[in-house]
């Protein structure tokens, strides 16, 4: 459907680029530590929320 | 808070959808940069990050005027729950240009005036939650968090025009309101979709954290009764 | 006039709080060679970091009390109600705490540049800056010290103390043209632009908490 950029999953592991090097390691770090921060967010606020809205009940 | 609610769950799939999107477009399809290799990918994560973090301190003290001059109590408690939100999308933009820069810069951290200056911001949010905590009486404690978020609004000027005052590492900006973007066409689509997916996914952040600030401080009024 | 005079026989006579700051800046900069041990040549690099350091802490030393003496007995709600407006009192206060604190450290801070870097260009050039420079810090470290002051804590200062970061930025950049003569004017300008802003500003912002304070 879309013309990807690279042609297998080893090779998105990696993202190696013209120049040879591997930078795949430093764009997955990045997107593992967002997305778990924002997780983490929504995950304490919603476990606050329940909390005091069951101490108000 | 019942209009709130039903609207909640519409714009957090619909931006976490947007926000998903736009990531795996910027990771597989775009191509590869000339200059910097693949690592440049991590622009769809630092840039609405930042650039979100100052918006909401920009919220933050729009709040904090509405607060101060018209007395509206919702409006403290807006500011009170954006600041974590803000000190964590910060957190965000900080480390994600710290690795960014290893591979392109060769350094994790440099002193110049743009990282500062958002670090600056960073310090501000923790010390803003701190001060608010450290108050027993909470109108006082409304008070000058409003104060101190508007005294501390010189700082974001101070980051918007960094990178144009002195000369510095990080790279001006590529999207300004009067000129042609100096980043290619095909990268920027994912960039904007990113930058208001994330919009939308702290938005609903601020909704939840708001809705904690409104059920703790309004606990002993009788609406919240018939609303739990 | 009174209100001067009355300031200044006030601080005069507690003098743990004018001289002290100007003792403990004295020696920060004489325990500073002997800490680090660095050649001679080294140390006139190394003089300007250690010197805009020890006036920011001595600033925030210096206004750890500067309105709870008067909270606590009661004054400060004299000087509230009274027919002077509070503004010009807060500013006079912090103006007698630069006279007696700031011009001291001021004119020390440039004879200790002129001891550590051999240059009496650089320590001319420096003395409006340190002049300038300790008014900005004593106004906003009094903001801070105004923030918390019933709770005594140091937690409002230190709030406030990430403000005064990018001045640190603008202060080592005119350090760097003085010594290339490049644009010196320029900098003293933008300090005392800011100042000008901050002396107007701070003591109505300080007035509004303190009355906020007193309720």
């Amino acid at each position: 459907m879309f013309n990807f950029e690279f042609n297998s999953l080893a090779e998105a592991f990696l993202m190696q680029s013209q120049n040879g090097q591997n930078h795949g390691i430093f764009v997955w770090t990045v997107l593992i530590i967002v997305f778990l921060s924002i997780l983490a967010t929504f995950i304490f606020y919603k476990m606050s929320i329940k909390k005091i809205t069951k101490k108000l009940k | 808070m019942y209009q709130v609610d039903r609207a909640y769950s519409y714009i957090f799939y619909i931006s976490l959808v947007l926000y998903l999107v736009s990531i795996f477009w910027g990771l597989f399809v775009t191509p590869e940069d000339f200059v910097q290799g693949n690592s440049y990918r991590i622009i769809y994560l630092h840039v609405p990050a930042s650039f979100i973090s100052q918006s909401l301190y920009i919220a933050m003290a729009i709040a904090s005027a509405i607060f101060l001059i018209w007395k509206v109590k919702l409006s403290a408690y807006l500011v009170r729950s954006i600041a974590p939100i803000g000190a964590i999308t910060t957190f965000i933009a900080l480390i994600s240009g710290s690795i960014w820069g290893i591979p392109t810069w060769g350094t994790w951290w440099v002193w110049d005036a743009r990282i500062v200056s958002t670090l600056i911001l960073f310090i501000m949010y923790l010390g803003l939650i701190s001060l608010h905590d450290s108050f027993s009486n909470h109108e006082k404690a409304d008070k000058f968090l409003s104060i101190l978020v508007l005294v501390g609004s010189v700082n974001i000027p101070i980051i918007k025009m960094s990178v144009e005052w002195w000369s510095t590492l990080h790279q001006p900006a590529s999207i300004t309101i009067s000129d042609k973007p100096a980043i290619d066409l095909v990268m920027l689509y994912p960039l904007f979709g990113s930058i208001v997916g994330f919009a939308g996914i702290v938005t609903c952040l601020v909704i939840l954290s708001s809705k904690l600030q409104i059920l703790r401080r309004e606990r002993n009024k009788s609406w919240i009764k018939n609303y739990v | 006039m009174n209100i001067i005079k009355f300031e200044l026989l006030k601080l005069r006579s507690k003098s743990r709080g004018w001289l002290g700051p100007i003792l403990v800046f004295i020696l920060i900069m004489v325990a500073f060679p002997l800490t680090v041990e660095i050649s001679n040549k080294d140390l006139g690099n190394s003089f300007f970091a250690v010197l805009w350091i020890a006036i920011l802490l001595v600033m925030m030393l210096a206004t750890e009390d500067i309105f709870l003496e008067d909270f606590n007995d009661g004054s400060l709600e004299q000087f509230a109600i009274s027919n002077i407006s509070l503004p010009y009192i807060i500013a006079v206060k912090i103006f007698i705490y630069w006279l007696l604190i700031g011009v001291p450290i001021s004119i020390i801070g440039s004879l200790f540049c002129l001891g550590f870097t051999n240059s009496s260009n650089l320590a001319i050039n420096i003395f409006p800056i340190l002049l300038i420079t300790s008014y900005i810090f004593i106004n906003v470290f009094s903001f801070g010290n105004a923030l918390s002051l019933t709770k005594g804590s140091v937690l409002g200062t230190l709030v406030t103390l990430p403000l005064l970061l990018p001045l640190l930025i603008v202060l080592g950049k005119a350090v760097i043209s003085i010594n290339l003569n490049l644009n010196y004017l320029g900098f003293v300008a933008l300090l005392l632009g800011v100042l000008s802003i901050i002396i107007f500003l701070i003591p109505l912002i300080i007035s509004y908490i303190i009355r906020a304070h007193l309720e």
